[in-house]
């Protein structure tokens, strides 16, 4: 989880990635963040994200996306 | 028929809401889908065929997806080890894929067919001239509101690939999404998820709804036929006959024309959006203040909301995140860092976003120079982003307040104006020129002689547009600043609430441009 706010901290510095849930629905992360976003996920935990997964849902907050990514590592196990 | 004529609001929409009102739950929802249905012959007569061959061909479609689904869960389930598992996961995404690719092409390429052949031979005859062969032109006739369920319908089948939403076994729920009346000639562009469920509740129609509805049907009715229709005939004027003009009137002209545009679009989705809470159904925003915006990404994240979400959500996530495009943004950002290697693949979607906007909006090359237009300008606004960011940075300025905001907010509106020029006008090559006179040609001498008033605005005219605009500016104001003015108004007594309804509807009645010498513009969005 640290890895992973470490991430949005570096493409999105000053939003607190603890509370926040409204990253996508609320503009916080456009579209050139998210593209950041999945390349920086992809190299860090070497998964593949497909594009069935880009839904707000998946990246509203910190923690949606940390349960998309550990579900994802678990299917590719 | 359409939502501005008195037809609907006398008859069409009384009936549709009585039988509503007074049949059993469980009939309500074939009471609209009836009513859709009835609504779309009126329309569009026997081209109703071409949305009763959407709505069988995705529902089918749909299911199939989800046979395949089942069938991959339990072959999966059932394999003897990891290596299995992959190898049948793989197999059943492409059948999947492959389905999804079938079902999206005929339904873009039935659009394609019907919108876009006669400007697909009209310019290969161009270029067949020069070996002597020709095409012959024929046109087809294509229902309105094709370009909107289309989507919907491509938005519902994909959704059911990615497993977002269940594949729905009723196809009368399905018909009901894909034709609800309101939506169906303009939208706004909703996804399955957002309102199959609602429309299908058959929800008994609540007073409050009721007269919520009704007061933003009013204010749609207001928006259009005051403020829409009277500034027809100066931007007709102006765009056909821009050679009178200098470029000072001409520039008026674009801005008159955004703004009719603006509130003959806007108000048909209050009226969609009014008509469905009537009945219980939320329908999607389409609009949110755009005029409001700092840059032209932002407008379009508040202009036409459904459209750009749409084309996020099915084609600029797809593109940006396909295999050619990964390994695009994986060297770029090697090589010129995070930002603007992500740059590289989100350009490429972006471009490929711009073109189907572009394209979505019409058959000829205007409508792709505006779609390139846009393009380049938020491209533009990316690439210079981080130094434009830097640069307030050091100034220690926020740029999204005071002057600097406001500022931003008039640029904004100024190339939106560019861009609606090129929009309506009539071909590329006079939009070129309108645009060349604004540059070369601009004076403000046409505005103070009075050219205006013999250019299809009387006096009168010009005081209720600015009267209506600025009502429509102050409501707007309330909105930014989440003031909901319904429930503001029905805090109030019985009284004062209907008699701003009231008042609201004599305004439409006696302001509205119509009759006599105004000839009523057909709505704007309901060819696209």
């Amino acid at each position: 989880m640290e890895n992973l706010k470490t991430i949005l901290e570096e493409i999105r510095p000053g939003v607190d990635f603890d509370t926040c849930e409204n990253l996508i629905d609320g503009h916080i992360l456009d579209s050139l963040a998210i593209i950041s976003l999945i390349a920086d996920i992809e190299d860090e935990f070497d998964i593949t994200i497909p594009t069935v997964e880009i839904i707000p849902k998946n990246f509203n907050s910190a923690e949606a996306m940390w349960k998309m990514i550990q579900r994802l590592t678990e299917d590719e196990e | 028929m359409t939502y501005f004529g008195p037809e609907y609001y006398l008859l069409f929409l009384p009936a549709a809401a009585f039988l509503y009102a007074v049949m059993p739950r469980k009939a309500r929802p074939y009471i609209l889908l009836a009513g859709s249905y009835i609504f779309f012959w009126l329309i569009s007569e026997k081209l109703i065929c071409y949305i009763l061959f959407s709505t069988v061909s995705i529902h089918h479609c749909g299911l199939w997806l989800d046979r395949i689904q089942q069938e991959r869960k339990a072959a999966v389930k059932a394999a003897a080890d990891k290596e299995e598992k992959k190898a049948l996961k793989k197999v059943y995404e492409r059948r999947q894929t492959l389905l999804l690719i079938g079902a999206a092409a005929v339904h873009i390429g039935i659009l394609a067919v019907l919108k876009y052949t006669p400007f697909a031979i009209r310019n290969a005859n161009i270029i067949l001239e020069q070996i002597n062969i020709q095409i012959t032109p024929v046109k087809f006739a294509a229902p309105i509101g094709i370009s909107f369920y289309t989507l919907q319908a491509v938005s519902y089948i994909t959704d059911v690939r990615r497993g977002t939403v269940k594949a729905d076994r009723n196809i009368g729920r399905l018909a009901l999404y894909m034709c609800f009346f309101p939506q169906v000639m303009e939208g706004p562009i909703a996804r399955y998820a957002e309102t199959a469920e609602q429309l299908y509740r058959g929800e008994q129609i609540q007073y409050k709804n009721f007269v919520y509805g009704a007061e933003r049907i009013v204010f749609g009715l207001f928006k259009k036929i005051v403020i829409a229709d009277r500034l027809n005939a100066f931007v007709k004027t102006v765009f056909e006959q821009y050679d009178r003009y200098d470029g000072g009137i001409i520039l008026l002209g674009a801005a008159a024309f955004t703004v009719q545009l603006y509130m003959d679009f806007s108000g048909a989705m209050d009226i969609a959006l009014g008509s469905g809470r009537i009945f219980g159904v939320g329908l999607p925003e389409n609009f949110r203040q755009p005029f409001f915006s700092k840059s032209i990404s932002e407008f379009w994240t508040r202009w036409h909301i459904t459209l750009g979400a749409w084309f996020r959500d099915y084609v600029y996530y797809p593109v940006s995140f396909s295999w050619a495009s990964k390994r695009l943004g994986a060297a770029g950002r090697k090589r010129f860092g995070n930002y603007f290697g992500s740059m590289l693949s989100g350009t490429l979607a972006l471009f490929c976003v711009w073109l189907c906007n572009g394209i979505w909006h019409g058959s000829a090359w205007m409508y792709l120079f505006f779609g390139m237009y846009h393009f380049v300008l938020i491209f533009t606004g990316n690439l210079m982003n981080p130094l434009i960011t830097k640069l307030y940075e050091k100034l220690n300025v926020d740029r999204d307040r005071g002057i600097i905001g406001a500022l931003r907010i008039i640029k904004t509106g100024f190339l939106v104006v560019i861009g609606e020029l090129f929009f309506r006008c009539n071909g590329l090559k006079k939009g070129l020129e309108m645009f060349y006179k604004i540059v070369t040609g601009f004076s403000l001498k046409g505005m103070t002689t009075g050219v205006i008033y013999k250019s299809g605005l009387d006096y009168l005219d010009v005081i209720v547009v600015l009267a209506g605009v600025g009502a429509v500016f102050v409501i707007s104001v309330l909105k930014e600043r989440n003031v909901n003015i319904c429930e503001r108004l029905g805090e109030k007594n019985i009284v004062i609430r209907w008699g701003v309804l009231i008042g609201a509807i004599a305004a439409v009645v006696m302001l509205g441009a119509y009759g006599g010498e105004y000839t009523p513009a057909d709505p704007m969005y309901a060819d696209f």
